[in-house]
């Protein structure tokens, strides 16, 4: 562990460590376009220049080592003048847009200006013209004039993606960022390259002009795209969710998201969302009052012997409601019958993107249900089965028998859907009960690692819908075997007490990034 | 004063293997492939004082020493003739004229090192050198002075030519590997330096033609002879390339340390139709002018140092009284903006704002504040960039205001040109 002096201060840092990397971890801001923790360095930007006793020149922090004994100065008058001088450059050619660009607010070119007073500019000639509103890939907009070159987007695309689309073409002032000719920025991760550009020349097709981003609200949250749980923050803004960017969790995501995951907010503004229980009247599903809901199902499931329920639960669900929908099954209707579930899947890579396409399928096995199980259907055409309670959608959305499917399912005598969406299931059902989607509940989820993370509630459900723990809890109460509680918290309290693989978790052990379960 | 590197450059066929050989060549490379260990070899270029030529004067024989003396993983030379700064025309000499004195150096230098393959970086105009020197390095591969077990002596070196794409920036050493490795030609940041982490992440030397050129000699006469050449500080001589307004422009060896005037009065003849001389750049335009009352100067590294300039490649460009100074710079910094790889911000930014403002006072746009700006940019350029392509932008305009401020006054003061003869942009 070298011991060296910055700014005065003497401090250790671990053997290896860059002067920034050094300096980030003492506390010390040193000033960069370029480095970024997760891409290797490049060293082009010349903004993190500092002074280090016994080399002549000011010398960069991203791509310097630290020594033993090694005297470095990052504000010295020499340091503020180079990057002075160095921000005077990198705006010459800016178009100064910021009114109308989407970056400002959260642009680094914009915060180091103001940070050193840059008012007025020296620079006479005529700005350098670039190709504006450029659509470089299917969801990233470039806007050339505002590039400074920092390459961030060429390296993530060569050391990240491994798809390499980007690259610097021509040279001098003529350089100029694009993809090779033929092909676009087309990969599972190009929005990774708005997240990690510095300024605002590449943007989110889908995010820009929605709104300013100083007026949104972030909360911590978990991508529910996959099973591999990518920690996220929930960009919203007066209940309406308008972006969701990756949040750092070395263990599961580092910095990265992929695409697919920036659009699953897009599923909890749809037209088609169930906003208010429904009950079955004659032919058509009316709307009840939720205790209605929850009479009507206590009745219905009491008519139907035990051994004739069945219960398909979802691979979407929190590990709280797996457990208390566990516990509603297995306690409260007194069913011996296992709990299944479909898990929809899809092609999983070797950077984020899991095999399974749902949140928490690991979770709902650490509580014995049963993934991709449809002995249900097959009892129901033997005629051993009169009742479902289905959370969830997946047993008709990823079967390629849909129709038979729907044709079995509509032979029983009575059916409950809960569900955040309108579909042929929910159509069918004698009862439908609103649920919350992940962006309106709280609770954890187990990735396919094991790694439990908490995500938090950033808007409220629509109308009259809930998120599901409450649901569950009222058709408990309904069949007069209310459960002790569904505060989140308590309920994973009572899970690490009853189930061995959660023995070691609790809300606050898990922080921001989440523990690994035992097993 | 003794000519080694051209002496033969006048005689028929000097660039075949025959004359060479007739001529005493590959002598000192067997005598040090079967005489001297390795080691002794790069302590003789060491203690001859040797630095190299291609513009920084470093110490050749220290650099050698940098290379790890094992043999954990490929070792390559890459030699650099991509003889690319402007007034620059030596090297070229030097493959048209005796091609294995180049190749020779280069048997010896990787003996020295221990290595086995050599890169020779040949700038793409050079399309007849090019041919020249694969026609050489064809016939020492013939007469095994290339290849596999070289005069008996159980040691091998292979040396590949390969031809640039024409950039200026590829003569930067990190540059230059970069290019050899098909990769666009960009300087690479140091930390790490080429000795550790140069072709293909390999330990990597790379040296300029004429440096390798004076190896054979230094291990024919010996370290001690070399030394008696030129100043203290800067031994040998050196191939000076003189351009310009002059009566016999070309290439002289001269000893290190000849006076710069004598240079252009005595060697090349004077000024072009006896003009008046008004400035010189001495060492490529890279380096910063001299004006004529400045001439009196040893053409060594110390001496230009002190005179405020350097001897960078040894390549003197001399203008006579009808050159306009704002006009030299708006040449010389079209040159760096078009050649910048536009990596570091300070350069790529930089040379363009440079040009633009000298085009600006050139077409009556100047402004009274426009030659503190350029200092100002210069100076912010300057040592703040991977390459010295910034610094080599900034030092000519620096060193054309400090010699020369009343001519750009009177030009931005006038709106126009104040030399009426001189030459057109």
């Amino acid at each position: 562990m070298p011991t060296f002096t910055i700014n005065g201060k003497e401090v250790k840092t671990e053997a290896g460590k860059t002067i920034l990397q050094a300096a980030v971890a003492n506390g010390v801001r040193i000033p960069h376009f370029c480095y970024h923790p997760h891409l290797s360095i490049d060293g082009c930007c010349r903004m993190c220049l500092v002074e280090v006793e016994k080399i002549p020149k000011l010398t960069i922090a991203c791509n310097t080592p630290v020594t033993e004994g090694m005297v470095v100065r990052t504000n010295t008058e020499k340091v503020l003048k180079a990057r002075k001088g160095v921000m005077e450059f990198q705006l010459i050619n800016h178009p100064l847009d910021c009114p109308i660009c989407d970056q400002a607010g959260e642009c680094k070119l914009q915060q180091y200006t103001f940070e050193h007073g840059i008012t007025h500019s020296r620079f006479r000639e005529e700005k350098r013209p670039g190709r504006k509103r450029f659509k470089i890939g299917p969801r990233v907009v470039f806007d050339e004039e505002r590039c400074i070159l920092c390459r961030r987007c060429v390296r993530f695309c060569r050391e990240v993606s491994k798809t390499g689309e980007l690259a610097v073409f021509s040279r001098g002032d003529k350089s100029i960022i694009n993809t090779y000719p033929g092909i676009s920025l087309d990969n599972k991760y190009s929005l990774n390259t708005v997240d990690i550009c510095p300024v605002g020349a590449l943007t989110n097709a889908d995010f820009r002009f929605q709104v300013r981003v100083w007026f949104l609200e972030e909360t911590k949250a978990v991508c529910p795209g996959c099973s591999n749980n990518c920690s996220i923050r929930i960009c919203h803004r007066r209940g309406k969710v308008y972006r969701l960017l990756p949040r750092k969790n070395m263990d599961v995501n580092k910095v990265w998201m992929c695409d697919n995951g920036r659009i699953t907010h897009k599923q909890i503004e749809t037209s088609n969302r169930l906003t208010v229980p429904l009950v079955k009247k004659g032919n058509k599903l009316e709307e009840v009052s939720w205790n209605e809901a929850f009479d009507t199902i206590a009745k219905g499931i009491q008519k139907i012997k035990n051994n004739e329920i069945g219960a398909i639960g979802s691979p979407h669900a929190t590990n709280e409601e797996c457990y208390l929908f566990n516990k509603l099954i297995k306690n409260v209707f007194n069913i011996k019958n296992d709990i299944e579930c479909i898990v929809p899947s899809w092609e999983a890579d070797d950077l984020l993107i899991k095999k399974e396409k749902a949140a928490n399928p690991q979770g709902a096995r650490e509580f014995g249900v049963k993934t991709n199980d449809t002995s249900s259907v097959k009892k129901i055409i033997k005629g051993n089965l009169k009742a479902l309670y289905i959370i969830g959608n997946d047993i008709i959305d990823n079967s390629n028998t849909k129709q038979d499917v729907l044709q079995t399912l509509s032979k029983l005598d009575f059916l409950v859907v809960q569900d955040t969406h309108n579909s042929d299931l929910s159509s069918i059902a004698n009862v439908v009960l609103p649920s919350a989607t992940f962006a309106e509940k709280e609770g954890t989820f187990t990735n396919i690692n094991g790694f439990v993370q908490k995500t938090n509630r950033a808007v409220p459900c629509p109308a009259k819908a809930k998120p599901d723990l409450e649901i569950l809890s009222g058709v408990a109460k309904a069949m007069g075997r209310p459960f002790e509680t569904i505060e989140p918290d308590k309920v994973m309290d009572e899970i690490s007490k009853n189930v061995k693989s959660f023995k070691n978790i609790c809300y606050e052990k898990l922080g921001e990034t989440g523990i690994k379960i035992n097993n | 004063m003794e000519l080694y590197l051209t002496k033969n450059f006048k005689t028929r066929g000097s660039k075949t293997l025959k004359v060479y050989l007739k001529n005493g060549g590959y002598k000192a490379s067997k005598k040090a492939l079967k005489k001297m260990k390795p080691e002794e070899v790069t302590e003789e270029i060491k203690k001859s004082g040797l630095r190299g030529r291609g513009g920084a004067g470093f110490p050749t024989g220290l650099k050698w020493t940098f290379m790890p003396k094992g043999n954990e993983k490929p070792k390559y030379i890459g030699c650099n003739c991509d003889e690319s700064e402007p007034g620059t025309f030596k090297d070229r000499q030097i493959i048209e004229n005796e091609p294995h004195q180049l190749i020779e150096g280069l048997i010896i230098g990787s003996y020295a090192m221990g290595i086995k393959a050599c890169y020779i970086y040949i700038r793409g105009e050079y399309t007849m050198q090019a041919e020249i020197l694969q026609k050489a390095v064809d016939e020492a591969y013939k007469e095994n002075y290339l290849g596999k077990n070289i005069f008996d002596s159980g040691f091998n070196c292979d040396i590949y030519v390969h031809r640039g794409a024409g950039a200026y920036i590829c003569g930067e050493e990190t540059g230059l590997m970069e290019s050899v490795e098909g990769k666009k030609g960009q300087p690479r940041k140091k930390p790490p330096f080429p000795a550790g982490y140069g072709l293909w992440g390999n330990p990597t030397t790379i040296n300029n033609v004429e440096t390798f050129c004076h190896v054979p000699h230094i291990i024919n006469n010996g370290a001690d002879w070399f030394k008696k050449i030129g100043t203290e500080k800067s031994a040998g001589n050196t191939i000076f390339g003189i351009s310009g307004h002059i009566k016999k422009p070309g290439t002289y060896e001269l000893p290190m340390g000849y006076n710069l005037k004598d240079l252009i009065f005595k060697i090349a003849g004077g000024i072009r139709n006896d003009n008046k001389l008004k400035a010189v750049i001495p060492g490529g335009s890279s380096t910063k002018v001299l004006p004529a009352g400045m001439v009196d100067v040893k053409m060594d590294h110390d001496s230009l140092m002190q005179a405020g300039s350097s001897l960078g490649t040894g390549a003197v460009i001399v203008m006579d009284n009808t050159s306009c100074m704002v006009r030299v710079g708006i040449v010389l910094s079209h040159f760096y903006r078009h050649e910048s790889c536009g990596q570091c911000t300070n350069c790529r930014e930089g040379t363009s704002w440079i040009h633009q403002i000298l085009l600006g006072i050139e077409n009556g746009r100047g402004k009274k504040e426009d030659i503190d700006l350029l200092l100002d940019v210069a100076g912010n350029m300057e040592a703040n960039t991977i390459c010295a392509l910034s610094d080599a932008a900034a030092w000519p305009i620096q060193g054309l205001i400090k010699h020369f401020r009343g001519e750009f006054e009177d030009h931005i003061k006038s709106g126009k040109c104040t030399c009426p003869e001189s030459f057109e942009i």
